[in-house]
C-alpha cells in the first residue's frame, strides 16, 4: 500500500471511528432518555424493568428475581463477575385521598436527605395509576395571601404533613375514576434539560442514565462468549435497607448477591459531584470508590479497563455504600463505579455526557475476553 | 322546524349578533404563555398580540411597548386593559466561574424554583440553565448550627453546563437578560390546565380573543378602548404610562382573581371555585368596586347567561390607576388558584366566560 493509500485508509478509519462514536453517542441519549420517561420508584419498578428488557437484543435470556430485578447473563466458565445498577430511585406514592379528591403523600424508602420532600412544594407531578399517567401540581399558598406566619408554616415548614396533590378533581370518587388507588408511584415529569458542555438535566436522571449505560454494556454482550460469566443485573428495591443489626445493605443488592453468587462485583452507581474541594467533578469520568486504599485485583483490572478504553477515573475512597455491603465479604471482590451527579437527589440531576459514555467504556471494555484479567 | 330547533337556531342567532367566532381564547392562551415577556421586557409578547390583532385596526404602541387599539365613539369611554408582563428576574452578573446571579425580586417563591430549570433569554436565544440548590442541601445541619439563611432570588446560582465567565458569555448571556422559570403544561384534564404565567396572559388571550370576535357595529354611542399594558408587575408602570393619555370613564382591568380554591388554603375569603364562571373582584387591594357597578355587570352577564361570581381577595389591578382620573374600575377576572407560581391553574370555561363578558359589555355598557 503506498503511503498516499495508507493515509487515505487511515483517515477513513478515523472517520469510521468517529462516526461510530457519534453513532454510540447518539444511541446513548437515545436509550437514556428512553429510561428518563419511564417511572422506577422503589417497589414500582416493573415499567422500567420492562423498557430496559425491550431495549436488550433479543438473543440475551433475561432472568428476574421475582421482586422486580432483571439481568443478563454472558457465556464463559470463569465464575461470575457481577455488574449490578439500580433499577429503582427515590420518589414518592399516594398515600391517601380526601373526600375533596386531593392526594395525600408519602415515601416507600427514606429520604435521601431532609429536604427531599421540600422541592415538591407547588411543582407539577406525575400520579403513575394502573389506567396511566394522570397529571397533577402539589399545591402551594398563593403569594398574595401569604402571611409571616403562613410563609413559616406552609413555605419554610412544608413537610409531606401538608403536601396536598391536586389532581383537578372535587371528590375521592372522581379521583379513583381517573384510576388513582393508593401506593400509585408519583414521581416528578420527566422534563429533560440540555446544557451547554454536554450537559443533560432531569429528576432521577443519574439513575437512568447509568442504566442506560449498562443498556449498552449488555447489549454488547450479545453473542459474545467467554466474557467471564458476567452477569449484567439491574437491582430492585436498592434504596431499602434490609432488617437486621449492624451496617444494613440494601435488599436488592442482597437477593442478587445470593442468586449469582459473585466472585467480583462491580456496583455501578451514582455519586455526588462538584461539592467543592476533594469532591468528585462532573466531566472529568467516572468516578472509582473502593473502600480501603491500596492494591486489590478488581480495582486494578478496572483502572487497567479504563486504560485501554482511554477513559480517566477519578478515585475516591470511602467506605462501602449500601449497595455495595452484600459483596464485600471476603475472598470477594467489590467496587463501585460510579457516575458523577451535580445536584444528585434534586428535582435536576446533571450529568456530563462525556462520563457516562466514559462509564459505558470502562465496562465493555473491561466485560471484553481477557478485559478483566 | 320543531319548536326546539326553533329554540336553538334562535339562541345561536342571538349569539352571533353581539360576538362573532367561537372563542379561541384558550387556543391563545396555551401559545402566549410561553412567550417570554419579564417585566421590562415585554417586546416579545407585545409583538405576539400587535401581530395578532384585527385586521384594520390602527394600534398604536409606545416606547414602553403598551398597546391599544379604538373602535367607536362617544361616551361612556370604556377601557379594557391586560398586563402583557409576566414574573420573572434579570440577569445580574456572570461570576468567574460562568454561573450567573440574578436581581433580587421575582414575585415566584423562590423555594420553588431551587433546583428548576430556567432559561435566560439572550440576544443569542433563550439559553437552559439550572438553579442550583442551595448549598449543603443534602447535609444534615449539625446541632447548634445557626439557623439556614432563608433561600431567595440573591441566593440563585444558575449553572449554564460551563466552567468560566467566557463560555457563558459565548453563549450569549449578559447582564439586564431577562430569566423565566422553564414552563410546562399540567392538563389535569381537557380544558383545565396550570402552567406559569397564567397571570396575566389568560387576561391578555381573553382580551385578544374579544377583540378578534368583536363584530363590526357591535359598539354603538360608546368608545371603547382594547389596551395590553406592560410592568404591572413590578408597580402598574405601564398602566401609568397609558393614564397620561387615555381618559376613560371606566376601566375594566382584565387580571387574575386570587383564590383559595386550594387544599392549602383557608376558606375565609377569596373562594371562588375554578370552573365556576368569570369573576367581579369586587374588593382587593387596590381598588373597592361600587356595588351599583357590580350589579351592572352581573345584569349584563344574565341577559347572556354568561356564569359570573363576586369575590373578595387580595392583589391589585392596573385599573386602579385610571382612578385618579375620574375612571370607575371594574376588574373582571377569573379563578385563579395558586397565583403567582409556577402551577397558576385555570378552567377554559372560565376564561370563555370571560371573553363573553368582554364582549358584553363592550356592546351593552351605558
Amino acid at each position: 500500500m503506498s503511503h498516499r493509500a495508507q493515509r487515505t485508509g487511515g483517515l477513513v478509519a478515523a472517520a469510521v471511528c468517529v462516526l461510530a462514536a457519534a453513532a454510540g453517542a447518539a444511541d446513548l441519549k437515545a436509550i437514556t432518555k428512553e429510561l428518563f420517561a419511564v417511572p422506577s420508584t422503589t417497589g414500582n419498578e416493573g415499567p422500567l424493568a420492562a423498557k430496559i428488557r425491550g431495549l436488550l437484543p433479543k438473543d440475551l435470556a433475561v432472568e428476574a428475581d421475582g421482586l422486580g430485578t432483571i439481568a443478563v447473563r454472558a457465556g464463559g466458565t470463569a465464575g461470575p463477575t457481577l455488574i449490578l445498577a439500580a433499577l429503582d430511585g427515590y420518589g414518592h406514592m399516594v398515600s391517601g385521598i380526601t373526600p375533596e379528591g386531593a392526594l395525600t403523600l408519602d415515601r416507600p424508602v427514606a429520604p435521601p436527605h431532609a429536604r427531599f420532600d421540600a422541592f415538591l412544594l407547588g411543582q407539577p407531578v406525575v400520579i403513575w395509576t394502573a389506567k396511566g399517567p394522570v397529571q397533577g401540581v402539589v399545591s402551594q399558598p398563593a403569594m398574595h395571601l401569604l402571611t409571616p406566619e403562613r410563609r413559616k408554616t406552609l413555605v419554610e415548614g412544608f413537610s409531606l404533613e401538608i403536601a396536598y396533590v391536586d389532581i383537578g378533581v372535587r371528590s375521592e370518587k372522581e379521583a379513583r375514576a381517573k384510576g388513582v388507588e393508593l401506593l400509585d408511584a408519583v414521581t416528578y415529569p420527566a422534563v429533560w434539560t440540555e446544557l451547554a458542555g454536554d450537559h443533560w438535566a432531569g429528576p432521577g436522571l443519574g439513575l437512568k442514565a447509568a442504566a442506560a449505560g449498562l443498556v449498552g454494556v449488555a447489549s454488547a454482550l450479545s453473542g459474545r462468549s467467554g466474557a467471564d460469566g458476567a452477569v449484567v443485573c439491574w437491582a430492585a428495591q436498592t434504596k431499602f435497607a434490609a432488617r437486621g443489626r449492624g451496617a444494613r445493605p440494601a435488599v436488592g443488592a442482597v437477593r442478587a448477591k445470593t442468586r449469582w453468587q459473585p466472585s467480583r462485583t462491580i456496583v455501578v452507581d451514582v455519586v455526588a459531584a462538584d461539592k467543592g474541594e476533594g469532591s468528585p467533578a462532573t466531566g472529568r469520568g467516572p468516578v472509582l470508590i473502593v473502600a480501603k486504599d491500596g492494591p486489590a485485583a478488581l480495582r486494578q483490572a478496572v483502572e487497567a479497563a479504563a486504560a485501554a478504553a482511554g477513559a480517566s477515573l477519578q478515585i475516591l475512597t470511602a467506605p462501602d455504600s449500601p449497595l455495595a455491603l452484600p459483596f464485600a465479604a471476603a475472598p470477594a471482590e467489590v467496587v463501585t463505579l460510579a457516575l458523577p451527579v451535580r445536584f444528585l437527589n434534586t428535582p435536576s440531576e446533571v450529568v456530563a455526557v462525556k462520563d457516562l459514555e466514559a462509564l459505558q467504556k470502562v465496562l465493555d471494555r473491561f466485560l471484553r475476553p481477557g478485559g478483566a484479567k | 322546524m320543531s319548536r326546539r330547533m326553533a329554540v336553538i337556531a334562535l339562541a345561536l342567532l342571538v349569539s352571533v349578533s353581539w360576538a362573532g367566532a367561537q372563542s379561541k381564547a384558550w387556543e391563545i392562551l396555551r401559545e402566549i404563555v410561553l412567550v417570554p415577556g419579564v417585566s421590562g421586557h415585554e417586546g416579545p409578547v407585545s409583538d405576539f398580540i400587535q401581530g395578532r390583532l384585527p385586521a384594520g385596526v390602527k394600534a398604536g404602541r409606545d416606547a414602553m411597548h403598551n398597546i391599544w387599539f379604538t373602535v367607536g365613539s362617544g361616551r361612556p369611554h370604556i377601557l379594557f386593559v391586560a398586563h402583557s408582563d409576566e414574573l420573572g428576574w434579570t440577569v445580574d452578573k456572570v461570576t468567574p466561574e460562568g454561573r450567573v446571579r440574578v436581581k433580587p425580586g421575582g414575585g415566584i417563591l423562590p423555594q420553588t424554583v431551587e433546583a428548576r430549570p430556567i432559561l435566560i433569554h439572550t440576544a443569542k436565544g433563550a439559553v437552559p440553565g439550572i438553579v442550583a440548590p442551595r448549598p449543603g442541601y443534602d447535609e444534615r445541619p449539625s446541632q447548634g448550627e445557626a439557623q439556614e439563611a432563608p433561600f431567595t432570588a440573591e441566593s440563585f446560582d444558575i449553572f449554564l453546563g460551563v466552567g468560566t465567565e467566557a463560555e457563558a458569555r459565548a453563549l450569549g448571556v449578559a447582564e439586564g437578560d431577562p430569566v423565566t422559570a422553564k414552563k410546562t403544561f399540567t392538563d389535569f384534564a381537557p380544558g383545565l390546565m396550570a402552567t406559569r404565567a397564567v397571570d396575566d396572559r389568560a387576561g391578555c388571550a381573553a382580551l385578544l380573543d374579544a377583540a378578534l370576535r368583536l363584530k363590526p357595529g357591535a359598539v354603538k354611542g360608546r368608545t371603547v378602548t382594547f389596551a395590553w399594558d406592560v410592568q404591572e408587575e413590578t408597580g402598574l408602570f405601564g398602566a401609568a404610562e397609558l393614564a397620561k393619555t387615555l381618559k376613560p370613564d371606566y376601566v375594566f382591568a382584565i387580571d387574575t382573581f386570587v383564590s383559595t380554591d386550594s387544599p392549602l388554603e383557608s376558606k375565609r375569603f377569596g373562594f371562588l371555585p375554578v370552573g365556576q364562571g368569570a369573576v367581579v373582584r369586587a374588593i382587593d387591594s387596590s381598588n373597592i368596586t361600587p356595588k351599583t357597578e357590580i350589579l351592572k355587570v352581573l345584569a349584563i352577564a344574565k341577559k347572556r347567561g354568561i356564569p359570573v361570581q363576586v369575590g373578595n381577595s387580595r392583589g391589585g389591578n392596573d385599573g386602579s390607576v385610571f382612578l385618579a382620573g375620574g375612571a370607575v374600575d371594574v376588574p373582571l377576572s377569573w379563578p385563579g388558584a395558586y397565583a403567582h407560581s409556577l402551577i397558576e391553574k385555570i378552567d377554559r370555561r372560565d376564561l370563555e366566560a370571560l371573553t363573553d363578558l368582554i364582549l358584553a359589555i363592550a356592546a351593552d355598557w351605558k
